[in-house]
């Protein structure tokens, strides 16, 4: 009698393992997804000198290439020359061994360092302003009345 | 969390409920007659289990749920091969089990609201020498290494604490991810390996140097040491092999252990047998033979869960640890703070090395060390240590989510 409860059940056991199992995956697969959906804004922009405002996301690079995120034409900055970068709630910039280096605040930088409101980043001889989206949106705002 | 998500992880519980029921009821009517006793400790279980879940995520609505429900299950399926093959040691397992709960909830409260205490590197490395020193002094030996205390009844493994303080020794000294004094931190950490291989815990010595070989990997991505680290091991386990006799004969007894069959190979044969035996879908519980497995509740567990629920059983149980580490790590990667995020990975990189050493033992894949495995073997501190660092694991998490201090 045991034996026949026993041979029967193992694979009620089996079966309930694995939907066990199928659901933290289905967990797991949701969360990968998340975080590889389209890239979210992070709320900051890149204004340069002109005006022009390019939106951040998670991961940014900057550089001449076309398949730069953020493509800068001009003869001194790299095809592949920094990148933006979102760790935790904070927004990080590091050069991307470029040829004539990535400034913040007029200091060369070497390693990963964390952007702040107004900063300042200077690839190659453009220059651009480290903002918060809504500031500028607001300021927008203003030119149109 | 979203509602989805929760309903998901409730039925997961619910799940690892209904599979402690069920064996507790089949395992009542194991000998012919009714007895109780499986089902009363399956209850309890599932009441700790319950207060467990919904306390903390009723006081922590930013922890990771996923951690405590995994552990629930491993600890549910080592309580259930327990209560079959042992009855007295699974009601001790249980307190266990009660103790490591509470003390998960508080690990986890202490490390949400720990404040970076600004101890040092050195601090941890000597709490961690401390802690591997005194077995040395006041230890009893059991299983032929000297690391364990006796307090009455009661053995303690320090090195289990010793694996946690080693973490945040690790993790304090690389979190500008680079080595400042080398000759000062490689001297520290062969101190550590020293002190374990002298009270002949090799495995644990193992455990540590590759713990430290993959944290200081991660922190610092230098390829030279890892190489050298890798190159230092294969030395290491040639100088063992020399050196130590047990090392010789776990080594022999891994290459070819029908030499020795009722000798050196006995452990490993009648795991191999016991595998062996339990086919795609296992022999059903309580119908295999575990009593013919040296050390089954503790280091042998695995086997005896093979046996009975078979390589289906067995194969989903290594995913669900697989999926324990991947919450480890996925923790550790949403943290920014170096420390936290090293300290997490290296309680992670723990998990995974020990998880890796004892089935890989098992099964014959590498050779055997005794080290336990985590949820599931017999034993206080093991069972203890584990829910302290996965509660750490998820202070970290919180700490994180919580957007307080960090630098």
């Amino acid at each position: 009698m045991f034996e026949l409860l026993s041979r029967t059940l193992r694979y009620v056991f089996i079966v309930l393992i694995y939907y066990f199992l199928y659901n933290f995956l289905k967990i797991m697969i949701a969360d990968l997804r998340g975080e590889k959906s389209q890239p979210k804004e992070t709320g900051f922009i890149l204004l340069d000198e002109n005006g022009n405002k390019y939106t951040l996301f998670d991961i940014n690079t900057l550089g001449r290439a076309e398949d730069a995120d953020i493509i800068i034409d001009d003869p001194f900055i790299s095809s592949k020359h920094a990148l933006i970068f979102k760790r935790g709630s904070k927004l990080l910039i590091q050069d991307l061994h470029s040829t004539n280096g990535t400034f913040l605040n007029n200091k060369k930088i070497t390693r990963p360092l964390r952007l702040k409101e107004n900063d300042e980043i200077t690839l190659g001889t453009k220059k651009f302003k480290f903002l918060r989206g809504e500031t500028v949106g607001a300021e927008d705002r203003s030119y149109l009345q | 969390m979203e509602p989805r998500t929760e309903a998901i992880y409730n039925k997961n519980i619910a799940i690892t409920a209904l599979v402690g029921i069920l064996a507790a009821l089949l395992l009542a009517f194991r000998e012919g007659v009714f007895s109780p006793v499986p089902i009363y400790g399956s209850l309890i279980f599932i009441v700790i289990m319950f207060v467990g879940h919904f306390l903390t995520n009723h006081l922590f609505p930013k922890q990771d749920p996923a951690l405590f429900i995994l552990c629930c299950f491993i600890c549910q399926l080592g309580l259930v091969m327990l209560y079959r093959i042992d009855p007295e040691s699974a009601a001790k397992q249980l307190i266990w089990f009660g103790i490591g709960c509470l003390l998960y909830f508080i690990s986890s409260f202490v490390c949400r609201t720990w404040i970076e205490i600004k101890v040092g590197p050195f601090i941890f490395f000597l709490v961690t020498f401390v802690l591997l020193a005194s077995p040395l002094i006041f230890g009893v030996e059991r299983y032929g290494s000297k690391s364990w205390i006796s307090f009455g009844n009661f053995l303690f493994q320090p090195s289990e604490l010793a694996k946690i303080t080693f973490s945040l020794f690790l993790a304090d000294t690389l979190k500008e991810h680079k080595i400042e004094d080398s000759i000062k931190f490689f001297g520290q950490i062969f101190v550590v390996l020293g002190l374990l291989a002298f009270a002949r815990d090799l495995g644990g010595a193992m455990l540590f140097y590759f713990a430290a070989l993959i944290i200081i990997f991660a922190a610092t991505s230098r390829l030279d040491l890892t190489v050298l680290g890798l190159i230092g091991a294969v030395v290491a386990g040639l100088l063992g092999y020399q050196f130590f006799g047990h090392v010789r004969v776990r080594t022999k007894a891994w290459l070819n252990p029908w030499e020795d069959v009722p000798g050196k190979g006995y452990q490993i044969v009648q795991s191999l047998f016991a595998i062996a035996e339990g086919g795609f879908f296992g022999t059903g519980l309580g119908l295999g033979r575990p009593d013919y497995i040296p050390a089954v509740t503790t280091d042998f567990i695995f086997s005896a869960f093979f046996e009975e629920f078979g390589f289906l059983g067995a194969s989903a149980l290594i995913v669900v640890y697989f999926l324990l580490i991947y919450r480890g790590i996925k923790i550790s990667l949403t943290i920014e703070n170096s420390f936290l995020c090293l300290s997490g990975l290296g309680i992670t990189v723990f998990f995974g090395i020990q998880i890796f050493t004892i089935i890989g033992g098992v099964i014959k894949l590498i050779p055997m060390t005794g080290v336990t495995l985590p949820f599931m073997s017999y034993g206080g501190s093991s069972m203890v240590m584990s829910f302290i660092s996965l509660g750490i694991l998820n202070g970290i998490i919180m700490r994180a989510l919580g957007g307080e201090a960090d630098g």
